[in-house]
């Protein structure tokens, strides 16, 4: 039995994106994105207003072994 | 000497420099191993034989008349094809880019070339570097030399299994979720991924702009401390890549490690590992305890959003940059690989950028969490047993996703954290397939890396153990 989440998502992903679900194997892939959505729930509230992505290279550079 | 093709990379390169082997007879080796054994194993796409034979004819001229001919002088290489070179085809493993002639050539094919290194052509991989078992649809399988039923890892499947099967001294290869360390570990080679920005990506093929690496499948961590001093560097050509200045990585390689500190991460990295694996990787960590290492365990609790994060980043680029052929010529990519890219454009945009501003804060975290007071993270390169091709082929039974996936379980993580992580073979499961020991430092850390893996490399033989093929 597909999950319920399949039909809109693919509806979704051709009008916004212009591609069509190619295969049997793409369905099979959307219906497991029901555990990617489970873990981002988990992860919420933990993104605060402050996080940009260029703080990555800034990481880079403080995390670096003393005295290099 | 005896048999060439047992030599590693600089071990090649050192004899070439000290003229007591030429460039000429290093090729031929390589090719009479190459003509005997890539038909069971299915590793090069593109063999410039008689280029190679050129180049190496030119490198004994050259040392003949007593021109310095660099660090890899006279050792021949072969690449992932997605390595660009003006004027010749990069195929990506792809059917897309069958065609596909290069209008530029990449910055460390440029900087291997100035070293005298002797690129002989391209090698099989998976296609557009987009999975982890090395399964190819358009040019065929690769074949692990160590049994021929199983997977070499991927997606850099042609460098794993030709260094392994002693087809060439070198070769790049890609990671953007384990693709240098997966096969280095399937096929018992040594594999290194850099610092996120250490490498410049100028002229190599896209998959996830965010989490690409470059870097060499070799025989030791000699060999890939070489290879990175000498293609490490910031490129004018790749905004991203960092001014760290490129240390001598070759003279860290002391051997002693005494006092070195290792973590060992008490959850995720061993949560479902194989007895066999487990087994390999412990006895490998007494190795590093007898050369004077302590090893400790410690708690991991970031690691569950580290894994969810970098699944969302690759998945959403790999969508991006592939959405003109998904609609154009979805037929082209193989079953697995254009089921996998459409999941990416159901990702919404808030959980990308979610993912990418996280990074920073997860890297303090994890650094805080596993690495202050240690050197280096341990963990297994792959924490199940190898499969076979057809217990990974999801174009044949899409139920084989899980098993697949498994397979890049614990070292995507690492391309997420941009830490400098090596593979290096510490042993053997009980069907007779390599096992890999994956060693992880802070950013920049390449030097504590490269030590501790030479460190264990002095102490075994796994990496000089030949597949009987």
């Amino acid at each position: 039995m597909e999950p319920d989440l399949v039909p809109p998502t693919t509806e979704a992903i051709r009008r916004w994106s212009g591609v069509e679900c190619p295969n049997a194997a793409a369905r099979l892939g959307l219906a497991d994105m029901a555990g990617l959505i489970a873990d981002m729930e988990k992860l919420r509230g933990t993104m605060v207003f402050e996080d940009e992505p260029a703080s990555f290279e800034l990481a880079l550079r403080q995390c670096k072994e003393a005295g290099k | 000497m005896s048999d060439l093709a047992e030599l590693s990379m600089t071990e090649a390169a050192d004899a070439f420099a000290r003229g007591e082997v030429k460039a000429e007879a290093l090729v031929r080796a390589c090719l009479a191993r190459i003509d005997a054994h890539n038909p069971k194993l299915n590793v090069t796409i593109r063999l410039d034989r008689e280029a190679a034979l050129d180049a190496a004819s030119a490198a004994d001229h050259a040392r003949a008349i007593g021109i310095n001919a660099g660090k890899l002088g006279g050792v021949p290489m072969m690449h992932k094809d997605m390595y660009y070179r003006r004027g010749k085809v990069s195929t990506c493993g792809s059917k897309i880019r069958k065609d596909f002639v290069a209008d530029k050539t990449a910055t460390v094919l440029l900087k291997l070339d100035a070293a005298g290194a002797i690129d002989m052509g391209t090698l099989n991989m998976a296609e557009f570097a987009q999975n982890p078992t090395g399964h190819n649809a358009h040019y065929g399988h690769c074949h692990n030399p160590w049994n021929l039923d199983y997977c070499t890892g991927g997606s850099s499947s042609g460098s794993g299994a030709g260094v392994a099967g002693r087809l060439f001294y070198a070769a790049l290869g890609s990671d953007t979720g384990g693709s240098i360390r997966l096969p280095a570990s399937i096929c018992g080679v040594t594999g290194l991924k850099a610092t996120q920005t250490r490498v410049s990506r100028h002229g190599v093929m896209p998959l996830s702009f965010s989490a690409d690496n470059v870097g060499p499948l070799v025989r030791t961590a000699k060999d890939a401390a070489r290879f990175l001093a000498i293609t490490a560097g910031q490129d004018p050509n790749d905004a991203t890549s960092a001014p760290e200045p490129v240390p001598d990585y070759e003279a860290a390689l002391t051997g002693d490690i005494r006092g070195m500190r290792i973590a060992v991460c008490s959850t995720w990295f061993l949560d479902g590992a194989d007895a066999p694996v487990l087994a390999a990787f412990e006895a490998a960590l007494q190795v590093l305890k007898d050369r004077g290492a302590t090893v400790d365990y410690v708690a991991a609790p970031s690691m569950p959003a580290i894994a969810t994060y970098v699944s969302v980043i690759s998945r959403v680029e790999g969508a991006a940059i592939h959405a003109n052929w998904m609609r154009e010529y979805p037929q082209d990519y193989a079953i697995h690989l254009n089921a996998r890219l459409y999941g990416g454009y159901a990702i919404p945009g808030h959980y990308y950028v979610e993912s990418l501003a996280r990074r920073g804060p997860l890297l303090k975290q994890f650094v805080a969490e596993t690495l202050t007071g240690y050197d280096l993270v341990a963990t297994p390169a792959v924490k199940t047993r190898v499969p076979t091709l057809a217990e990974t082929d999801i174009d044949e039974n899409p139920a084989n996703w899980a098993r697949f996936m498994a397979v890049s379980a614990n070292t995507r993580p690492f391309n997420y954290l941009g830490l400098p992580t090596i593979s290096i073979p510490c042993g053997f499961d009980d069907r007779g397939l390599p096992v890999g020991l994956q060693l992880a430092g802070r950013p920049f850390a390449e030097s504590t890396v490269l030590k501790a893996a030479d460190a264990y490399q002095r102490a075994t033989d796994w990496h000089r153990r030949s597949p009987l093929m």
